[in-house]
């Protein structure tokens, strides 16, 4: 329980940082998307469930202040979820520029369903796709510099809440 | 055997529970839950909001007192026009009451103006919509027109307990009945694309073929009135391209919209008054 919540305030942190910054680049027309780094870390390092549980929780915050269909980002983080779980024994998972790798992966892919489940109602949708590109790469790049902190941020915040036992064994 | 099966399908079987469970989980609940998540976020969003306007605030203080006197002298000439305009507009509405008196009109839909600071704009290339520092507390309802210096900025879509969200225009789940200043006739409009680095614009459609645009002599496009929504005239953008359209009926083409849409940081809701 200390480990998810713990985690769960990290996305949140998480959020709230994301979206300022989206906020600041609305001028420019340009958006980060890292919904790789709400799944990376728990995925890959914490318990089962724990991580089944702050993953459904930063699904839900996603979706409640986002346009969509309620749920969709909890499935679409549930299904990031269940790969990762399922890969994560033959992941290198302690070395940190793996879990990169890992996030940059499961962004694009979580970007890519995403933008598919949401692009249909635009005027013409093929217009939509250079604007979502250039937001894509924007957001690989800049996960790639943030995740290192993120994790660490992660790591840190369990040892902190004295979870972090309990969730590594 | 089957058991080293089983946990390793384990993950997949999670997700299959996971998506059964959402779909069987009843509406009240999940608006209960998003209405919950929502306003968990609220104060994070409203805290920045006014940590920005601190900043502003001590930003504007280093000016200083010469660039103070003239920026006075600048809004003394702009207040005495506005002044002028208040006073014309004044006259305008007991004409418009007279006409409507003498002729047994239906009054135009009255509005209360709710000025609201933006609390948090969130761009995508999905939607675009912005988070109002005012709601349920100040009477906003769902579904009231915004707007701005530049014209229509969107309508409300969600009301919570003392923020709003407002979808934009140029999102594409906004559609609107509009006009060409000076015609008559009511064309579609829907927001919808969003270069970018560049202007938001948006689509119109039937056109009538009488009508000509191009990006050296724009129309300007503005609310028909029609709906019930938004008051007719406010401005929506400038059509710069029309074409016409496969069906060869009528012309579609693009509207260019106002570019401070991005950086707004003060916007108005109409409030509909309650008709006597």
């Amino acid at each position: 329980m200390r480990h998810t919540l713990t985690i769960f305030l990290t996305l949140v942190l998480l959020w709230a940082l994301v979206a300022q910054t989206n906020h600041e680049l609305s001028g420019l027309r340009v958006y980060l998307f890292v919904g790789g780094l709400y799944v990376t870390y728990a995925s890959l390092m914490l318990p089962w469930r724990a991580a089944l549980t702050s993953i459904l929780l930063g699904g839900l915050l996603c979706d409640a202040t986002a346009p969509v269909a309620f749920g969709t980002h909890v499935i679409l983080f549930s299904a990031a979820f269940a790969v990762l779980s399922h890969l994560r024994d033959r992941l290198p998972r302690e070395d940190t520029i793996a879990r990169v790798v890992v996030a940059l992966l499961v962004n694009l892919a979580l970007f890519l369903l995403f933008s598919f489940t949401q692009i249909g109602g635009s005027p013409p949708p093929a217009a939509a796709w250079p604007r979502l590109i250039a937001d894509l790469i924007v957001s690989q790049i800049a996960l790639a510099l943030v995740a290192p902190w993120f994790f660490a941020l992660q790591h840190r915040a369990l040892l902190l809440s004295r979870a972090e036992r309990a969730a590594l064994d | 055997m089957p058991f080293r099966r089983l946990s390793t399908a384990r993950p997949f079987l999670t997700l299959g529970l996971v998506v059964g469970a959402w779909l069987v989980v009843p509406v009240v609940v999940k608006t209960f839950a998003r209405a919950s998540f929502f306003e968990l976020t609220a104060p994070i969003s409203v805290s920045a909001s006014y940590l920005r306007d601190l900043q502003q605030y001590w930003a504007l203080r280093l000016h200083s007192n010469d660039e103070l006197v003239r920026a006075g002298h600048d809004l003394s000439g702009v207040l005495s026009r506005y002044e002028f305009a208040v006073q014309q507009n004044t006259e305008m509405r007991a004409e418009i009451e007279r006409l409507e008196g003498l002729l047994r009109l239906p009054a135009f839909a009255n509005f209360r103006m709710e000025h609201a600071r933006v609390a948090s704009r969130d761009f995508s290339g999905w939607w675009q919509r912005i988070v109002i520092r005012k709601g349920a507390n100040y009477g906003v309802p769902v579904g009231a027109p915004v707007i701005f210096a530049g014209g229509v900025v969107g309508r409300v879509a969600e009301v919570h307990a003392y923020t709003a969200v407002v979808e934009l225009i140029t999102s594409q789940n906004v559609r609107l009945a509009g006009v060409v200043e000076g015609d008559t006739r009511p064309i579609s409009f829907q927001g919808g694309l969003n270069p970018t680095f560049g202007p938001p614009k948006g689509v119109v459609e039937f056109v009538p073929l009488d009508v000509f645009a191009a990006p050296n002599a724009t129309k300007r496009l503005v609310t028909s009135g029609l709906g019930g929504v938004f008051p007719p005239g406010l401005t929506i953008g400038e059509i710069n391209t029309l074409a016409i359209s496969s069906d060869g009926l009528f012309k579609t083409g693009e509207v260019k919209l106002d570019e401070r849409l991005g950086s707004i940081s003060e916007v108005s809701v109409l409030v509909p008054l309650e008709q006597p």
